[in-house]
């Protein structure tokens, strides 16, 4: 957790907006470390946790959470937080037998074209426990993180068809269950726009169904020792017409954390 | 022009939005006209909840708006919603709108058009939308279209079906957007206007007029001032006597007799060009100066 984008988005784990739906994006840079920045904030607040991870394992997830001081072994262990490790559970739906795939998350893995249905269903599932208590613990309101959704595009599944999932994911979580949703997609090169069904089009799907969107992109200018990259932070409020509450800062990620500051005003510039 | 567009409806409205700026507060705009003309609204809401579709409209006319909840459950995976995406036909939107039909003229609003572009080819899409114009139950279609989530074709074949399309797009100042209205009449005329609008709590439209060109206006007035001929340094008008010595002066160019008999006059120690054509030459008997008047 980074408390300087805490303080960027005027939230902390005690008092945050619900009914969020939060999209990180990146181009010739690395978001992921707004996903594990989401994810200490979320167990720290206290919510009921299901993250999709599909790129990375959960011995890396759980390293990087040690860092910023979260455990999530303990968090797995106390229904906190459901995993799932796309990496790992790939395989048991590529090898099993083909009779009782329907119910499986990664259905899709084996007929891309039907469609995220199944993924859905281990959300859902997932994200309605919450209220169970049967540990005696009750968690806050559920969040969905998904690292990171364009690798389904490579996976075969359509531009479509992840937005619908989105929209199904946002309706159960943000709108009826009052919880926040976190989806990072990576984007390609601006100038290979042309292709209808990449990533691009993904990004601008789900521009349109967020309510606050982090872009980080390198910085125009190239590489730099002391700035990693900018991050371009656009309000999206639900009901306006116009969304031209936008900020771009400069950030650098350090070994536990990061530090983001208005452009110019950089250690290396002053 | 978009204010007279969301009193009056009629025909196919095509509401075109991007990232940079959402067309939804528009087509709530249309709906709350239309349910104070006392039309019955039909709305197919795909992409948002109805809490938010409906937020501020008037409560007495409340009776008069339909909302088939698509959004939860747009495709029927859950079974929670009353109307999929997969029902996008004409058959059951004619049907929804008999099942109801109170006032003497119906709306239908679909938010959006991309979800149900999704799910459907475009041909069977434009059919649809065909038949429910000719259908006679519905007086006014209106769509919203997230227009950068398609292909531009696909865009441009929703566009050509409608008889009005509004683009909103973002204004360079912080409240208002600018909605460019194609309007196409039945005769062919098209007409076509730049506004900005913004949309109030309750729903209702205020447009301001887009100034023409910004900067010019501002020039006109300062044209008419200034007299660019007032401060020359040279003078623009002849006097009677300065008129007469200029006819008298003789253009270098005229060619008078003096210069014609000067110029042909041999002059003592002259060159002179001797010419002796060979045999294999190719000898012109023509004059070359022939056409000259020498």
């Amino acid at each position: 957790m980074f408390p300087e984008l805490n303080s960027i988005l005027n939230s902390t784990p005690d008092s945050f907006k619900s009914s969020d739906f939060i999209l990180a994006s990146d181009r010739r840079a690395d978001a992921s470390f707004l996903i594990h920045h989401y994810l200490s904030f979320y167990l720290r607040a206290g919510c009921k946790v299901c993250f999709l991870g599909l790129v990375q394992s959960f011995s890396h997830y759980s390293a990087v959470g040690q860092r910023l001081g979260v455990s999530l072994a303990q968090a797995r262990e106390k229904g906190q937080l459901v995993f799932l490790e796309g990496l790992k559970d790939s395989f048991g739906v590529l090898l099993q037998d083909t009779s009782q795939q329907e119910t499986q998350p990664l259905s899709f893995l084996r007929s891309p074209g039907a469609g995220l249905e199944g993924l859905f269903r281990f959300v859902e599932r997932s994200v309605r426990q919450s209220g169970d208590g049967d540990a005696g613990e009750s968690w806050g309101p559920p969040v969905l993180l998904i690292d990171d959704l364009s690798v389904l595009l490579s996976l075969g599944v359509s531009v479509g068809a992840i937005l619908d999932f989105t929209l199904y994911c946002q309706a159960t979580v943000c709108s009826e269950l009052q919880g926040n949703m976190v989806i990072l997609v990576r984007c390609e090169e601006e100038d290979a726009d042309d292709d209808e069904e990449g990533s691009n089009l993904l990004q601008r799907g789900l521009v349109h169904q967020c309510n606050l969107a982090l872009h980080i992109e390198g910085l125009p200018t190239g590489y730099c020792r002391d700035i990693h990259g900018q991050m371009e932070v656009w309000w999206r409020p639900r009901g306006e017409t116009i969304y031209n509450q936008r900020k771009i800062f400069h950030f650098k990620v350090h070994d536990k954390g990061a530090s983001f500051f208005a452009r110019g005003t950089s250690s290396a510039v002053l | 022009m978009l204010l007279d567009v969301t009193q009056t409806g009629g025909g196919f409205i095509l509401v075109e939005d991007t990232v940079q700026c959402s067309g939804r507060g528009l087509l709530r705009c249309f709906i709350n006209a239309a349910l104070k003309r006392g039309e019955d609204v039909h709305v197919l809401g795909f992409e948002s909840p109805e809490a938010e579709v409906c937020a501020g409209l008037d409560s007495s006319c409340v009776h008069r708006l339909h909302f088939h909840k698509g959004f939860p459950d747009p495709l029927g995976w859950t079974r929670r919603s009353s109307f999929t995406v997969e029902r996008f036909t004409s058959q059951h939107i004619t049907q929804l709108f008999k099942d109801t039909q109170r006032a003497k003229a119906s709306v239908l609003v679909v938010d959006s058009l991309s979800m149900v572009l999704r799910h459907h080819d475009p041909v069977v899409f434009s059919q649809t939308l065909q038949e429910l114009r000719k259908g006679g139950v519905i007086k006014t279609i209106i769509g919203l279209l997230h227009s950068d989530l398609h292909q531009q074709g696909i865009v441009g074949i929703v566009c050509h079906l409608a008889s009005t399309v509004i683009s909103v797009a973002p204004a360079d100042n912080e409240r208002n957007s600018v909605a460019k209205t194609t309007r196409r009449t039945k005769s062919g005329k098209v007409m076509q206007e730049e506004e900005y609008f913004s949309v109030s709590e309750d729903a209702t439209l205020s447009v301001q007029a887009k100034p023409r060109q910004p900067g010019r206006g501002q020039k006109e007035p300062d044209v008419c001032e200034t007299d660019p001929t007032s401060n020359l340094t040279f003078n623009l008008r002849l006097s009677e006597d300065e008129r007469r010595a200029k006819e008298k002066v003789a253009l270098p160019f005229v060619f008078s007799q003096q210069k014609k008999s000067a110029l042909l006059r041999p002059a003592p120690g002259s060159g002179r060009i001797v010419y002796e054509p060979d045999a294999s030459d190719d000898f012109d008997e023509e004059d070359p100066d022939d056409d000259l008047d020498v």
